[in-house]
């Protein structure tokens, strides 16, 4: 049949209505029952405007035997979004269609690890956003190619040098599993619902492998990976929950490194003084406060974000603003383990501070750290390594840090709060304490043999202590400038805010990747 | 209204067990006091209630997440 206009394009526009259709109404109808969106429903959702790329692309659904079932549209959906205001690429696996398996059926990949997708984010330096939902590679795959292939012939440069350009977002709804689950940690941010899985194989693979039987929450549920492993940064009720945490974390981060972190609203006044923070910081030493109110007194109001609430819990992570401008917030949590810095505690310091250093937020420390996590179990999990690879990433970090001692600052794990080789500027409640070890204990470990040959050991040690806790006295360090500036807490946000309005001097003049990207640490 | 459970936050060593089975209690209130690291760490209710059980005693090591008190 000859070319007319009005054929082609009734037909371009029957395959398209084609595509709106998924896997069909069966699929779609019980992923609404498992409470889930589809993938066009999340980006409907999502966004404001969405230029689909790939739409006609099809996958051809066949039997076992090789017999052609139907031809349904490829499961994964891809385009250019508007995004919580931003220019993004946006691309998520479509469950309906054979499980959201990797399009590599397709003469090229439309997105999942390094498709058009990456390829747009790469190429136009814009944020990447991805709807995780798939259950990676299947048996299938090889049917189709007509061979079994090596997965290192598939090139994973592309994902992994978005890490140092673009942000990188994800959310996990429903399952994510080998490749998808892959796919989903090699992120800036990733959230999962409470209600969805990932991981590398699921239940029947480890009753095949290890011949044991668990339920597939238990192995790897949201619960477990937001609260326990911390493969997964946060945990969302719901799949609208987990699309805002994205806009939000979104909203603090730039277009891409070579571009400066969009500063917001500067109505929160920078003298504004926090006179809270007395309540909030008790005088009993040994009592814990909320780490979460302290930094919200500090910083613009209502724009502390956490990352990783769940997990490595002895230490604060979280993206807020300070006069408008988006910063990194670190503190230790001296209600979980003392704020002692763990493995996981250290992992998540590590993730959160080359975070801010590739997208250029300055960070503000705030220190209540009793040292390294002591104990069988800490050293079972090599905190010591753990918590050195965290020193590293501080040193290493191109951003300026700004640090608060709070209280306790003792040990190496203090070397995790401050880089000295750059401006090294710490600011000292009077409420601070620190040294190499706690005078309790650390007068017992330094002096045990002046102790024991003393005539009445009790006195002589309750006589050393006192000595040092007359040196440890901060104002004392004060007077020694070891530690650059004392003030009063309620004024921290003043002294903060007009050094960091400073500091984006040299921000400005060293955007762009990283020089010291993600390298090999001990 | 519906039941809670209160979990430990930090793995700790119980320390004082200030609420008794049968307290009516207040969301807020001190319900036991944990030791970790030297640090003091109030468990405090999380709702209005009764307070059901008391899933510890003094003394006990407890691990992260572990059931400490049920309210009512």
């Amino acid at each position: 049949m000859s070319f007319t206009w009005k054929g082609a394009l009734q037909e371009l526009q029957d395959r398209r209505s084609r595509a709106r259709e998924l896997g069909g109404a069966r699929r779609i109808a019980r992923a609404h029952e498992q409470g889930r969106y589809t993938i066009r429903e999340r980006i409907e959702r999502s966004t404001t405007s969405f230029t689909e790329i790939g739409e006609l692309a099809c996958y051809e659904d066949v039997d076992a035997t090789g017999q052609s079932l139907d031809t349904l549209p490829s499961s994964y959906v891809c385009g250019l979004a508007e995004f919580a205001g931003r220019t993004v690429a946006l691309g998520g696996e479509d469950f309906t269609v054979r499980g959201g398996a990797p399009t590599s059926y397709l003469g090229r990949m439309k997105g999942g690890l390094g498709g058009f997708v990456e390829d747009l984010a790469h190429e136009y330096r814009i944020p990447l956003v991805m709807f995780l939902e798939g259950i990676g590679g299947d048996v299938a795959a090889q049917a189709e190619k007509g061979y079994a292939y090596l997965a290192s012939s598939v090139s994973m440069q592309r994902p992994i040098e978005l890490l140092s350009q673009v942000p990188v977002l994800g959310m996990i709804s429903g399952a994510a599993v080998g490749a998808t689950a892959g796919r989903a940690v090699l992120t800036h941010f990733s959230v999962m619902t409470k209600d969805s899985v990932l991981f590398a194989g699921g239940p029947p693979l480890v009753r095949r492998a290890l011949g044991i039987d668990v339920d597939k929450h238990e192995l790897g549920g949201g619960a477990l990976h937001t609260g326990v492993s911390g493969a997964i940064d946060n945990l969302a009720e719901d799949e609208d929950d987990a699309i805002r945490q994205m806009q939000t974390v979104l909203s603090y981060l730039p277009q891409n490194v070579w571009e400066m972190p969009p500063r917001g609203e500067r109505s929160d006044p920078v003298d504004r003084r926090a006179e809270e923070l007395l309540d909030i910081i008790p005088e009993e030493r040994r009592r814990p406060y909320r780490v979460d109110k302290m930094i919200r007194a500090v910083v613009d109001n209502d724009s502390f974000f956490q990352v990783g609430p769940k997990w490595g819990r002895s230490l604060v992570t979280g993206f807020a603003r300070m006069d408008g401008i988006p910063v990194g917030v670190i503190a230790n949590n001296p209600g979980v383990l003392g704020g002692a810095i763990d493995a996981k505690a250290a992992e998540k310091q590590i993730r959160f501070v080359d975070t801010c250093s590739t997208f250029h937020l300055p960070i503000v420390y705030f220190v209540d750290v009793p040292g390294f996590m002591v104990g069988p179990d800490a050293e079972r999990s090599s905190t010591i390594r753990w918590g050195m690879r965290a020193v590293q990433s501080l040193a290493e970090a191109e951003v300026p840090v700004v640090t608060v001692q709070v209280r306790k600052a003792f040990g190496m794990a203090v070397n995790a709060t401050s880089n000295p080789d750059r401006l090294g500027l710490r600011l000292a409640w009077p409420s601070g304490e620190w040294g190499d070890l706690p005078v309790e204990g650390g007068v017992e470990a330094g002096f045990r043999r002046e102790i024991e040959a003393a005539e009445d050991p009790v006195a002589y040690r309750r006589l050393v202590e006192e000595r040092m806790l007359g040196l440890s006295d901060p104002f004392k360090t004060a007077e020694h400038f070891g530690v650059e500036q004392m003030i009063d807490p309620r004024e921290t946000r003043e002294v903060v805010c007009r050094f960091l309005e400073a500091s984006l001097h040299r921000v400005r003049t060293s955007l762009g990747p990283s020089q010291r990207q993600w390298r090999p640490r001990p | 209204m519906s039941s809670c459970v209160i979990t430990a936050d930090t793995p700790a060593t119980v320390w004082k067990v200030l609420a008794g089975e049968g307290d009516t209690v207040s969301d807020g209130d001190t319900l036991m006091i944990l030791e970790a690291m030297k640090m003091e760490i109030p468990v405090e209710a999380e709702q209005d209630g009764v307070v059901a059980r008391i899933l510890v005693a003094e003394g006990d090591l407890v691990e992260m997440d572990q059931r400490l008190v049920e309210l009512v």
